[in-house]
């Protein structure tokens, strides 16, 4: 059982599909990851599952991998002290949180964006770069620039979930150039397309930050980094050169005008 | 430990070890992780040198009596200023200098030590309001110590 423990999470999920489904159960979703580089031990540590919880699930791994045979489960060394997974965020962290909510509202709105995109009309042709617009300077500009330039300088980079959410943000530029491409040729399939593909990538990125990453991140932060990292933030907010608030305004507004379209 | 009743933060109790067990205790001569003076909270200026982009430790009187290991796991490294909000006069002081300590001071965090006592809550308030009028946002975590030493709650605050 130790061997699985350092090995990837795809691998093993590949060679016992199981897996998948008891990982779940504990709302561990490494199924649909698009990289499975993490190793097992490392999963069940940064879960924030309680002692119960973990033995409980390392029972059934164990007996996914090893069939009618009592393995003894091995315990596995916590790298920080588990809280309860309802707290309340450090300010820099909870300000990234905060900013998902922004960007979950736009992906959310992306299924009726694609139906509605006529791009013979000038007005289709703009929600389409409005939108673009939208990724580009609040998603990735604002926000992933705050993580990748700043948080992430705080721990490992060379760990493996931080290179899973380095190569999340690369695919999600190649989205976005590829539906800029698309508009040029006037190609709707294929921003329909790239569209959908980096909901799909970011509604699991976002998730695996939330429920995962952040509150890993949180717990090892110490009280003088959590203050260096909000005036870092703070920072970078205020030569960013716009208003995110722009993008507020456009997500109300496209909500509101496609809850007109539906009565 | 026995009880009597009355206001929870003057009520009596005894919590003495029956056993007199202290195996658990360090033995030998604990350094002292206090690096200014002064530390009340009327005799400090918020702006001295040791207060610049620091983080500080805001603690109630009764704190680093009841905290065993006060000195290691949250003086070092910090600067500090203690209050009872119960009992010091003229508070409004205390507020001024608290926001002085946001906006002039651009300290890096704030950590806000307090007894379960009801009435120390009143520190918190004062920080509370002296955070929603200083124009300069900072992280602050409250901590909420037992009477017997424990940490209770450790949180950061809106």
């Amino acid at each position: 059982m130790n061997e699985y423990l350092n090995r990837g999470i795809k691998e093993i999920i590949t060679e016992f599909p199981e897996i998948d489904g008891i990982l779940n159960d504990y709302e561990i979703s490494c199924g649909p990851c698009s990289v499975g580089t993490c190793l097992l031990k490392d999963i069940v540590t940064i879960h924030r599952l309680t002692k119960d919880q973990e033995q409980e699930l390392m029972a059934r791994i164990a007996k996914a991998i090893h069939p009618g045979k009592d393995i003894k489960i091995p315990e596995i060394e916590k790298r920080t002290e588990v809280k309860p997974k309802e707290f309340r965020y450090a300010p820099p962290i909870k300000k990234l949180v905060d900013e998902h909510v922004l960007i979950k509202r736009w992906i959310g709105l992306i299924p009726q964006v694609v139906d509605y995109c006529d791009l013979k009309t000038e007005e289709g042709r703009q929600l389409i770069l409005d939108g673009v617009d939208l990724i580009r300077s609040y998603a990735d500009k604002f926000h992933h620039a705050k993580e990748e330039d700043i948080l992430f300088k705080y721990f490992d980079e060379n760990s493996d979930i931080i290179k899973v959410m380095y190569e999340d943000h690369t695919r999600a530029r190649g989205y976005v150039k590829a539906v800029l491409d698309a508009l040029d040729k006037g190609d709707e399939t294929a921003i329909s397309e790239n569209l959908m593909a980096y909901r799909e990538l970011l509604t699991e990125h976002i998730k695996k930050e939330d429920e995962i990453l952040y509150p890993w991140m949180d717990n090892n932060l110490s009280t003088i980094q959590v203050g260096k990292l909000y005036s870092q933030f703070t920072k970078a907010d205020k030569e960013i050169g716009f208003s995110p608030e722009k993008y507020e305004r456009f997500i109300i507004n496209l909500e509101e005008k496609f809850k007109q379209k539906e009565k | 430990m026995t009880q009597f009743e009355g206001c929870p933060g003057s009520q009596a109790m005894s919590f003495k070890d029956q056993d007199g067990n202290d195996a658990d205790q360090d033995v030998g001569k604990i350094k002292s992780q206090l690096g200014q003076w002064p530390i009340q909270m009327h005799l400090i200026s918020p702006t001295a040198p040791y207060y610049e982009g620091a983080d500080v430790l805001l603690t109630a009187d009764c704190v680093a009596y009841a905290l065993g290991d006060f000195h290691r796991e949250f003086l070092k490294g910090k600067s500090i200023a203690i209050a009872c909000p119960k009992l010091d006069a003229e508070q409004d002081i205390y507020q001024e200098k608290i926001k002085a300590w946001f906006d002039d001071a651009k300290i890096n965090t704030l950590t806000v030590l307090i007894m379960q006592v009801p009435c120390c809550m009143g520190l918190m308030n004062l920080v509370q309001q002296a955070a929603q009028s200083a124009e300069r946002k900072v992280p602050t975590k409250c901590v909420v110590v037992g009477v017997q030493g424990d940490i209770l709650q450790q949180e950061w605050v809106e």
